[in-house]
């Protein structure tokens, strides 16, 4: 097993399910705000289904990028399109690298990776050009109405319980 | 402009953050700038920073009342982002994804510029361009005619679903002289009706903050206001550890929060209740100094109800007898618990009866305006009543006796809105001419179409009618039938009036000028009124005056509440409780003035219904298709079919047009339980054809587990198509996605005779298309 960077501080998403309404809020703002294309969905929510008629229940989960730890997209490209920056965790893509071969979607539990119209990679940046994330939230947390989905600063070790947690709830 | 310097608020501790995912974090949001989410001074130094303008007013995505706040964002004119308004008391700075998708909707493709006259045949859906004032005068003379020929009463107006304009529509219809308000028989006015009638007002709030029980009963409360007071107090009682019961046919969000699902065949809520008042009474689970002293007619109820056991009940509503017990005795037995009821109960001929029974379980428990239970009036606050629009005044006995279809009998008209006759039954008078045939309908908002059952009727009604006017903002199903086609202009190019929520009263403020030839709904009827001589009635043609003349109880013009950007909050009071002296005693808004309750007490047993001719005990019927009603019918068509009325991106039947949306629920999607779609080879994503005795419908199916494995259901108003995402609109009627075909309209069988609900329920075969 390689040898895990030392421990340093990244942004990540929180997401509370017992608070999320599924109302898609967040999906939308994601759109509406960074202009999304038609077919492409930076942040994604899902419903869960859980037991059997009539013991039936359903979860929801709010998904974009988590922003790994150690990203598995990352390792995946062929071309070295896609970085973890050192100052904040954010995982970003260089389009004009990226040769749309989708290796990183084979690789990604959450979904990620989405391809829009000119084939290349794109998604979920945390809004770092958009926002100055040491004083703003983007726009998916501020527009949820329960605050089930937060955004913060976390340590490597809490990153990786979230990827852990965000993919048992997406496995069920 | 100074940023303010922020200390590192949102590093959470790790303890914190690990919980996260499980018990979730109380945060504030904090920042001196927020992104989609603003104060006023962070919006004006976010548009300042963009070169953009900004501007606060009301999101218009949804209704029935003004709701969230926003932040409307334009750029050399054109209307490009909606943030949250944080110091709105609706939304405190969220967003549902409708509200997010604004400027979609303004600058859709759909949207009507100009006014049109019909130039082919009706059904042709051939116009012509023509001046605003044109319109206006073609459509005066037509009335003026009509009115002087056939008289007043030949005018009817379709509700809409209600908006603040509703009451200007009322104003329009009085001047006017016709009784005639098409109300839809589709919602609320069916709940309230039973309620105000059994208790002397309906107990519409439920105290969330305190309830430890919680019946949700066939209600959304998510998708009615996803980012409204009504969602925060859901998930807050939840996270206090309330029981919450979900009673309604499918599991949607709201059911994944709650505790337990009572699955529950569309259509059947009233023998739930029927049978949930069994047991109460049999194991006298009840406030007995409530009853004695407040309630008229528990001797009748309990010999009534024998017959209404939960076994019994277990046959109808497919509920195990079991279960309805033990929710009747949990709710009965816990000093604080509340049911919340909604649209799901109102589209069935037994719908009065259930919201009887269910008043009357909410009052012999003892929870009727008690902490944790439902409570009899709004949170009360220290805000003057504006002057009413309403010329409700006016209504005199005549007038009702010429209603064409009343919604309620006319001894209960005029309700609380207005006089009002069926929605349904405007169109079926045009067919059957009796009493007498309705000459012109004027539609603003609505599209008979789509969003009534009996699609079919209302198309041969439409092409029989004189003079249709179709009034609104996009392309409607109907407008290939309108003689004349008014646009008018969305709430966002609209600078009147001011809105009320609650506490809170704001200035609605225009972002960008309209798009086309046309004004706002009000300016419509302003200038209608006025070219028909009833200037005098509005205001001389003027929004200023009308909105000054209502602000007069404030002491200020709108001019004065323009300089409050985000509006004035007035102070709460505190809510009192166990009004039972003044409630009861309320007068009803009919003719006579009668009180709601005869009796000053509760109407278990309702003399007022008896004397009208109704039963004065709420009692089962069934629907006019169902496994109980019509077994016969079960080897050709053995599933139930029902529609959703809210989901959780559309608005009715709007905005099938709005891309963002669109995307989300792109397909008329049948949820199917999988059981039931393997017995018939189906799997998700399969176009399925859907037949019931009155119509066929070709939809998408969903394999969901969370559904009863005897019922299907679709979200009602689906038509249109979206342009930008290459959907065509949809046949209207056999071989579409209008689910509103597949319902009776028999006179006999369809209708709540007391609320003329129409039944949206009938029983259907499902295959493979």
């Amino acid at each position: 097993m390689e040898r895990r960077r030392e421990m340093s501080t990244e942004y990540g998403f929180s997401f509370a399910k017992e608070k999320c309404i599924q109302c898609f809020g967040c999906e939308v703002a994601c759109k509406s705000w960074r202009e999304g294309e038609f077919g492409v969905r930076w942040r994604r929510v899902y419903n869960i289904w859980q037991g059997r008629y009539p013991k039936v229940k359903n979860l929801s989960a709010s998904v974009s990028c988590m922003h790994c730890a150690e990203p598995p997209c990352a390792k995946a490209c062929p071309v070295q399109a896609i970085q973890k920056r050192a100052e904040d965790g954010i995982v970003i893509v260089d389009t004009g690298k990226c040769i749309g071969c989708k290796a990183c979607l084979k690789v990604c539990a959450f979904g990620a990776p989405q391809f829009g119209a000119n084939g290349k990679m794109q998604k979920c940046d945390m809004c770092f050009n958009q926002a100055d994330l040491s004083r703003e939230f983007p726009p998916c947390i501020e527009t949820c109405p329960t605050k089930a989905l937060q955004f913060g600063k976390m340590d490597q070790k809490e990153k990786i319980a979230l990827e852990q947690d965000i993919q048992r709830l997406m496995a069920l | 402009m100074s940023m303010k310097k922020k200390e590192d608020h949102w590093s959470i501790d790790r303890r914190t953050f690990l919980k996260a995912t499980g018990a979730g974090i109380a945060g504030a949001a904090l920042g001196a700038f927020p992104f989609d989410s603003f104060t006023l001074d962070e919006a004006m130094a976010a548009a300042a920073q963009a070169g953009e303008t900004v501007i606060p007013t009301f999101c218009a995505m949804c209704g029935p009342a003004a709701n969230c706040g926003v932040y409307a964002f334009a750029k050399n004119g054109r209307f490009i982002k909606v943030a949250g308004m944080k110091e709105s008391p609706a939304n405190e700075g969220s967003l549902c994804p409708k509200g997010q998708a604004s400027p979609q909707w303004v600058y859709s493709r759909e949207r009507l510029k100009y006014p049109l006259k019909r130039v082919g045949k009706k059904g042709e859906g051939k116009f012509q361009r023509i001046a605003w004032d044109e319109a206006i005068g073609i459509i005066a003379d037509t009335l003026k005619r009509q009115k002087e020929k056939y008289g007043p009463e030949s005018l009817a107006l379709l509700s809409p679903a209600r908006r603040t304009y509703s009451d200007y529509l009322y104003r329009f219809l009085i001047a006017h002289g016709s009784p005639n308000y098409g109300h839809s028989g589709i919602c609320v006015m069916q709940r309230s009706f039973a309620f105000m009638y059994t208790l002397g007002d309906w107990p519409r709030i439920v105290d969330y903050g305190k309830s430890d029980v919680l019946l949700i009963w066939g209600k959304q409360p998510i998708y009615s206001g996803p980012a409204q007071e009504g969602v925060r107090a859901f998930v807050n009682a939840k996270a206090r550890g309330s029981k919450i019961i979900a009673i309604k046919p499918t599991v949607e969000p709201d059911v994944g929060l709650a505790d337990e699902w009572v699955p529950i065949r569309p259509g059947t809520d009233a023998a739930l209740a029927l049978a949930m008042l069994h047991v109460v009474v049999n194991e006298n689970l009840i406030d007995q100094a409530f009853v004695e002293q407040w309630c008229y007619g528990y001797d009748q109820l309990k010999e009534h109800v024998q017959k209404y056991s939960p076994a019994w009940a277990e046959k109808i509503t497919g509920v195990p007898s079991e279960q309805i017990t033990q929710v009747a005795r949990i709710y009965a037995t816990t000093k604080q618990a509340g049911i919340d009821t909604g649209n799901g109960l109102e589209h069935t001929p037994s719908s009065n009866d259930a919201f009887r029974a269910i008043a009357i379980l909410i009052a012999v428990t003892g929870h009727l305006d008690r902490p944790g239970g439902n409570l009899l009036g709004p949170a009360p606050n220290k805000m003057p009543r504006p002057k009413s629009v309403h010329l409700m005044e006016r209504y005199t006995q005549e007038w009702v006796d010429k209603l064409v279809y009343p919604e309620f009998p006319k001894p209960f008209q005029p309700f609380v809105e207005g006089t009002s006759s069926a929605y349904y039954g405007l169109f079926d008078s045009v067919l059957s001419e009796k009493p007498y045939p309705i000459r012109t309908i004027i539609a603003p908002g609505s599209q008979a179409l789509v969003s009534t059952r009996g699609p079919k009727r209302v198309v041969e009604a439409l092409k029989k009618l004189e003079f249709y006017v179709v009034v609104d903002v996009a392309r409607t199903a109907d407008m290939p039938y309108a003689d004349i086609v008014i646009p008018t202009a969305t709430p966002y190019e609209t600078g009147h009036p001011f809105e009320i929520r609650g506490n809170w009263i704001m200035a609605r403020n225009k972002v960008i000028e309209p798009l086309g030839d046309y004004k706002s709904i009000y300016e419509f009827l302003c200038d209608l009124g006025v070219k028909m001589g009833y200037g005098a009635d509005f205001w001389g043609g003027s929004m200023e005056v009308s909105m000054n003349d209502q602000l007069k109880p404030f002491g200020m013009t709108i001019d004065d509440l323009r300089k409050h950007p985000t509006g004035i909050q007035y102070e709460p009071t505190p809510r009192t409780y166990e009004k039972y002296e003044s409630t009861f005693k309320r007068k009803s808004p009919r003719i006579s003035g009668a009180p709601f309750l005869p009796q000053a007490k509760v109407a278990i047993y309702n003399t007022s219904f008896k004397e009208a001719g109704f039963s004065p005990l709420p009692e089962w019927k069934e629907p006019p298709e169902s496994i109980t009603g019509t077994p016969e019918l079960t080897m050709k068509y053995p599933l139930i079919l029902s529609d959703y009325h809210t989901s959780k991106v559309f608005t009715a039947s709007w905005q099938r047009d709005v891309p963002y949306l669109r995307e989300i629920l792109p397909y008329p999607t049948l949820h199917i339980h999988p059981d039931t779609a393997s017995e018939r080879g189906i799997k998700t994503g399969d176009w399925v054809r859907v037949e019931s005795p009155h119509g066929r419908i070709k939809v998408k199916a969903e394999l969901y587990p969370g559904i009863r494995p005897d019922t299907v259901m679709m979200l009602h108003g689906w038509w249109q198509g979206c342009k930008e995402l290459g959907f065509k609109d949809f046949p209207l009627l056999d071989g579409g996605a209008n689910v509103n075909i597949m319902y009776s309209v028999d006179p006999a069988k369809a209708f709540d005779p007391l609320v003329t609900a129409m039944a949206s329920q009938t029983l259907v075969q499902v295959k493979k298309a």
